[in-house]
């Protein structure tokens, strides 16, 4: 479904990601794990075609910040150069780092927002989807979005990336700052996800522990550069990341 | 003399607001200060004169024309300028005051100078409220103020491109995410800025003159009810249009009409000094900005 191939990215002279290869197939959950600045939000900004957004509004100011190296193809096309909104079109959405909702909106405006390029009636199915996936925003749909707990804007930040009905979600850090329960919540949504709606994602964590065990595939990235690959369990095996992620 | 300053201060606030909304729903969304704004007001009203006057068509059509016509010209502001300058402040402003510089000395270089340029008043007549007299014009002014406010409100949260609107003015980068073109939706946002000053212009313009100086003085009257109100927000703007509606209208009858511009320009420098981000900007943290 998705191939990557060779992913150099330079801003200025500083190279975020270093030859990176990656394969993504149609129904997997396909973790990226790394620590701080290891390359992931570059990973997953470059995939949703964000990071063609900033080249393109750095280069009419007259910069030249941003370098992109490599091939990236989903489906059998390449879409190196292709812009976010055609990407999602395709059905590549990424859910942002860090809540990323509207604050100033309501929960349901943030999701009908979410299904921008949808019909309205497909809009209306996959809000009444989400609020079945995450019952906890039914009673949350008239507050707006920005008073919110971190949880229940992560919930809302997942579910408008459902209404915009991806057949590749990718979901950067999402278990960022939430706790425990609300980690495990999500966990199983995610799950769920794969197994009843066949979308297939792409998450990037650096919690190792709640990540692993639910992974088809994972690479490990530090620095920019790939280190490692294996499934979740021969990840979950190895020493190094047994020493570095799980503190044993 | 009291009655009569309550219903002109309202009329005022109404002229105000009318004119400030096109500037304030451009800076809420795509974020730029559009200084050609008053050239724009202006340029619709001559556009619609010429139309008018020297074309011979109807008024109606004259008038749809212009707004098209300015609609055209804050498109094609953004494609061909606002794009390369795009989050550079300082280059926005520099460009869009430039820009608004040429087009209205261009007309002044071109003679348009004088009292024949004028627009005629939709309907003749006028009702009284006591013992004051309103013309149907102001009436007109009123009832659009009132409208477009409405109208803006409804498109905003009800429609796909409103809504695309509000994305974009809250968070672009995560607006993209969601298929969100934010080149589109900030060219749209100049042309409907652009559009609500030619519908201001047309609808106030036939009260007096066509004249140059009358763009600078919208782009005045403008910037002081969106940094009184806090760029952006929308209650704050209306608010705003009334403080300094009632203001200038005060002044204009207790004290000397030709001070009514020194009350823009004192509001302007009172709020830069006292609270530079408006009066509404925390509560523009918690309402709409649009």
């Amino acid at each position: 479904m998705l191939n990557v191939s060779n992913l150099m990215v330079f801003f200025e002279n500083a190279l975020a990601l270093n030859d990176f290869s990656m394969e993504v197939k149609e129904g997997q959950i396909v973790g990226i794990v790394g620590s701080n600045s290891a390359g992931k939000t570059t990973l997953m900004n470059t995939l949703s075609g964000l990071i063609i957004d900033m080249r393109i509004k750095e280069k009419r100011r007259g910069g030249e910040r941003i370098t992109v190296y490599g091939k990236v193809v989903f489906n059998g096309e390449d879409i190196t150069e292709t812009k976010p909104n055609d990407r999602v079109k395709k059905g590549i959405v990424l859910c942002r780092e860090r809540h990323p909702i509207f604050p100033e909106s309501d929960v349901l405006e943030n999701l009908k927002i979410a299904g921008y390029l949808k019909k309205a009636s497909r809009v209306r199915e996959m809000i009444d989807y989400v609020f079945n996936l995450f019952p906890a925003l039914i009673d949350l749909k008239s507050k707006k979005a920005g008073f919110l707990s971190g949880g229940e804007q992560q919930m809302l930040a997942v579910g408008m990336a459902l209404v915009a009905r991806p057949t590749l979600l990718l979901l950067d850090e999402p278990l960022l700052g939430l706790s425990p329960m609300m980690q495990n919540l999500l966990v199983e949504a995610v799950k769920g996800l794969r197994n009843n709606s066949g979308i297939t994602v792409l998450l990037s964590e650096q919690f190792a522990r709640p990540v692993l065990p639910m992974i088809d595939y994972g690479y490990v990235l530090e620095n920019g550069m790939l280190m490692l690959t294996g499934t979740g369990q021969e990840l979950m095996d190895n020493p190094e990341i047994k020493a570095a992620y799980f503190g044993v | 003399m009291l009655l009569g300053t309550l219903v002109y201060g309202f009329i005022n606030s109404c002229i105000l607001a009318l004119v400030a909304l096109g500037f304030n729903l451009t800076f809420g969304i795509s974020g730029v200060a559009n200084f050609a704004y008053g050239a724009i007001y202006i340029f619709s009203g001559f556009l619609t004169w010429i139309l008018l006057n020297s074309l011979g068509l109807p008024y109606l059509l004259s008038v749809l024309i212009s707004i098209l016509c300015a609609s055209c010209v804050g498109l094609a502001m953004y494609y061909l300028i606002i794009i390369r300058v795009k989050g550079l402040a300082l280059s926005e402003v520099m460009a869009t005051f430039g820009l608004g510089l040429a087009i209205m000395e261009l007309f002044r270089y071109f003679d348009f100078v004088g009292f024949r340029y004028n627009l005629p008043v939709f309907f003749d007549g006028s009702v009284a409220i006591g013992d004051v007299y309103i013309d149907y014009q102001r009436l007109i002014i009123v009832l659009i103020a009132v409208g477009l406010t409405l109208w803006l409100y409804l498109f905003t949260h009800h429609t796909k491109i409103g809504l695309a609107f509000r994305a974009i003015a809250q968070d672009e980068r995560t607006a993209l995410t969601f298929g969100i073109d934010s080149d589109r939706i900030g060219a749209l946002s100049m042309a409907f800025g652009a559009g609500l000053a030619a519908i201001a212009a047309i609808v106030i313009l036939p009260l007096g003159t066509i004249a140059v100086e009358g763009g600078y003085e919208v782009l005045i009257n403008a910037l002081a009810v969106c940094i009184v109100g806090g760029l952006g927000s929308t209650v704050g703007i209306l608010v705003a249009s009334v403080l300094i509606g009632y203001a200038q209208t005060f002044t204009a009858n207790y004290l000397e009409p030709h001070w009514m511009m020194l009350v823009s320009l004192i509001a302007i420098a009172v709020v830069l000094v006292v609270k530079p981000s408006g009066l509404f900007s925390h509560q523009k943290e918690l309402e709409e900005r649009i």
